[in-house]
């Protein structure tokens, strides 16, 4: 591994991003008194461990990092090594600019649209405390950053700043799932059904139901989808079909009323739904039931 | 191009398969439902939500990525976990939920019938111990505590069998699903009379019983329709999860069994005979009546590793369970081998193989002053680990075993199948895919429709991914710790039932 540290001004790598004060891949050997002395950061600094333990101090709060960690320390705050050494160890760093006195991190170099930007804003200014992650992926993102940097090919311009983008989407994506963190979704989950089952007329959104559990509404999908194989409006439907099967079953109640009392907003809209999944409309399942039970007993 | 899809009711979700008729996967999809637990002991699923649930992953996968490769469906074919119940009354229509095989509502009727020569005369023509888990007693419980819920239901029947009712409008089971019912004589394949008489019910209560490979069932034409499926698709009945797992795990040679660990757990054999076992021990589940899955089951396999991470994990960094008991696997890989003389009790849900004590309960024991975190992470595996091995010598006990193959999330992490090799002293292999169900109940259709000459030589067709021989110096170390984990569960007999008694009377 060689070694690389790129600054801005002095190397002609970095002459086509004014944004990028530094990129740097080090392998330290040595520890030395004052070699990563605390200071205040008045740019974004992000950093990936490749290899070895480094104790760090990051706002005030100390950081044990192992490889495949990944600090983001944002203008304002504070950071260094435990007594200002640098511990040995290999690891990528990049520093890039702010726009706006440090109020809009992604600057004009971004291809990520304002809603995006301001998203990204959001999400790292309120997960301030906790910017050490878990970030394997981030490995190849800053080795392909580096080869773009250093080879100059064809399109390194945009692939750069596309790099770069792609590597603070990955970031507020992860801080958003660890922000999430539920020890426990199986049973925040099983929560949400019963509410949900509780409730079946009310039109519920993904919003509200992401509200519920107190989850953004992209990582409360994602997570849904992942645990239960269905978005979360398809695993809503399911409950739907299935009360709405059970009140079909028992002959009392009358199709529109079941349609409204799980939560479709029309008998049609009822029909068609449930035609779609079963085969049968409502009435003929429910003719069905009876005639089915006659032919196996 | 032809495939064959099976359907999966597990203890958490549906997973449907679509297989190729040379046994390559094309896709695969699961889709959740909920368990419910009302009662301390209760654990419920809703029968409805699990079939809607089946047929929308069912329709999404073979509209969405079969039919677009241009497949067409041949067969389908059925798996399921076992020992689940439901009544459901005249109509059809289900009495409640389906009740798991988690419930432990029957544990008194279960107790009382095991210390009765009844019990014994039960076990030895159903092959299935005496526990909460069967459906005998979960009849004999309804009939004791539900007597209006009882007089209504008109059949009882595992979850299986009323998803294939809704698709085929049949009342089946399996021999597999049956004989893990504790109502089904293993012997001569009927519903077995002492067992109804305990549990208060008629043949003519219970499902039509039929070998694994019954395929005298159509779906009904509405269902043909919105999957988009011929009438000729031949509707496999087939077998168990525990019984396809087995299959589908290539290790029909004698001298082989295959371990799997999930959240729950189980030691398998298969042979051509049925084995008795005077201590009621072991289950004997019927694949088909001459090939006999034989076995032990654990209640306590990676849920346990999952619980010790949910209390104790790093989830400062890690987002979710999966990735702290990453970090907590990296731990307790820098803990000695038997984790410094700590040793660990897993039975947090009880224990069924081989004590089946419902009221046993978990425990750390030989903690000194120098053990750390890192112990008792290893400690956790390891207790895990020595539980399959005390169900595994209970199998040895009637069958030489030479090597073993292993799946399941928990027991396939490197980790685990290292230290799994080194407590049996055995070679341990993984297998060369995900899913031994899948691939199992596969196997199963594909013999049925002539691909495979016989079961024998469809389950040589598995192959194995990676081996991992034993450390003789690793296995003298867990051997003599596992002498004082043995002893230590019948030493602390009494005070299981002591403190569960306790945990009762005073936890809210």
């Amino acid at each position: 591994m060689n070694q690389l540290i790129l600054q801005q001004g002095a190397a002609k790598e970095l002459a086509h991003f004014p944004h990028i004060l530094e990129f740097a891949l080090k392998k330290n050997n040595t520890i030395q008194l004052n070699s990563f002395n605390s200071n205040v950061a008045d740019c974004i600094c992000l950093y990936y461990i490749l290899e070895g333990k480094f104790s760090w101090i990051i706002d005030s709060q100390q950081h044990t990092l192992y490889p495949g960690d990944f600090a983001v320390v944002l203008p304002g705050q504070r950071i260094g090594g435990e007594s200002g050494i640098l511990n040995i160890g290999a690891l990528f760093w990049i520093k890039i600019s702010t726009e706006d006195c440090g109020k809009l991190l992604l600057g004009k170099w971004s291809g990520l649209t304002k809603k995006e930007k301001l998203s990204i804003n959001q999400i790292l200014l309120v997960n301030k405390q906790q910017l050490v992650l878990k970030l394997k992926e981030a490995h190849t993102l800053m080795h392909n950053l580096q080869l773009e940097l250093q080879n100059e090919e064809v399109g390194f311009y945009t692939r750069t700043n596309q790099l770069l983008d792609e590597l603070f989407v990955l970031i507020s994506r992860q801080l958003i799932r660890q922000n999430n963190s539920r020890r426990d979704f199986p049973q925040t989950f099983l929560k949400l059904e019963q509410t949900l089952r509780q409730n079946l007329a009310h039109q519920w959104t993904v919003e509200e139901m992401a509200a519920l559990i107190g989850m953004g509404t992209t990582a409360f999908t994602e997570k849904v989808k992942n645990y239960s194989g269905f978005s979360p409006l398809n695993y809503l439907i399911n409950i739907r079909i299935t009360e709405a099967t059970k009140l079909l079953k028992k002959n009392q109640v009358n199709v529109t009323d079941i349609a409204l009392n799980t939560g479709f907003y029309s008998s049609q809209h009822f029909s068609t739904t449930f035609k779609k999944l079963t085969g049968y409309t409502p009435s003929e399942f429910r003719k069905n039931k009876t005639s089915d039970h006659q032919h196996t007993s | 191009m032809n495939c064959i899809i099976i359907i999966e009711m597990g203890t958490a979700a549906v997973r449907v398969f679509a297989f190729d008729l040379s046994g390559n996967l094309i896709s695969s999809s699961k889709g959740h439902y909920p368990t419910f637990h009302e009662q301390p002991d209760h654990s419920e699923q809703d029968p409805e939500q699990m079939f809607i649930t089946m047929l929308y992953i069912l329709k999404n996968l073979l509209i969405e990525k079969i039919y677009p490769k241009k497949y067409t469906v041949t067969c389908i074919c059925f798996g399921s976990s076992m020992h689940s119940l439901l009544a459901v009354d005249k109509d059809g229509i289900p009495l409640g939920n389906a009740i798991t095989w988690a419930d432990n509502r029957g544990k008194k009727e279960a107790a009382e019938l095991k210390q009765s020569s009844l019990g014994e005369e039960i076990y030895k023509a159903t092959g299935t111990p005496i526990h909460p888990m069967s459906s005998l007693i979960k009849i004999a419980w309804m009939k004791n505590h539900e007597p209006e819920k009882f007089r209504l239901a008109r059949k009882f029947m595992p979850i299986k069998t009323y998803i294939i009712q809704q698709l085929t409008g049949a009342c089946v089971i399996d021999y597999s699903i049956a004989s893990a019912t504790g109502l089904m004589n293993i012997h001569n394949l009927t519903w077995d009379q002492a067992a109804l008489n305990f549990a208060g019910i008629t043949p003519d209560e219970l499902p039509d019983l039929h070998p694994v490979f019954y395929s005298g069932i159509t779906l009904k034409k509405e269902y043909q329709r919105v999957l988009k499926l011929s009438p000729t698709v031949k509707i496999l009945i087939g077998s168990s999860d525990g019984c396809l797992a087995t299959l589908g795990a290539g290790v029909w040679d004698n001298g082989m069994a295959t371990i799997t660990i999930e959240d729950s757990g189980a030691f398998r054999i298969i042979g051509d005979k049925i084995i008795e076992d005077p201590k009621q021990q072991i289950f004997n589940y019927l694949l088909t009546e001459k090939h006999i899955i034989t076995g032990g089951p654990t209640s306590n396999g990676g849920v346990i590793f999952n619980w010790f991470t949910k209390q104790f994990g790093d989830f400062q960094k890690a987002f979710d369970v999966d990735q702290s008991m990453e970090m907590l696997i990296e731990e307790a890989a820098d803990a000695e081998v038997g984790s410094g003389g700590l040793i660990f009790l897993p039975f947090l849900h009880g224990e069924r193989a081989p004590i089946w004590n419902p009221n046993s309960r978990g425990c750390y024991f030989g903690i000194n002053i120098r053990h750390e975190r890192k112990h008792f992470i290893r400690a956790t595996i390891e207790g895990i680990l020595y539980e399959m091995y005390s169900i595994g010598r209970t199998l040895e006990k009637h069958r030489h075993i030479d090597s073993l193959s292993i799946n399941g999330s928990f027991a396939s992490i490197p980790f685990c199948t290292q230290i799994i090799a080194d407590i049996f002293n055995k070679p341990v292999s993984t297998l060369n895919y995900g899913d031994s169900i899948g691939k199992g109940a596969f196997l199963l259709s594909a013999t049925e429709m002539g691909i495979y000459p016989s079961l024998e030589e469809a389950s040589k067709t598995v192959t194995m991914h990676q081996t991992y021989l034993p450390n003789a110096q690793n296995h003298q170390v867990y051997t003599q710790y596992f002498k004082v984990f043995e002893s230590l569960i019948t030493k602390v007999a009494d005070e299981f039932d002591a403190i569960s008694d306790l945990q009762e009377r005073y936890s809210q």
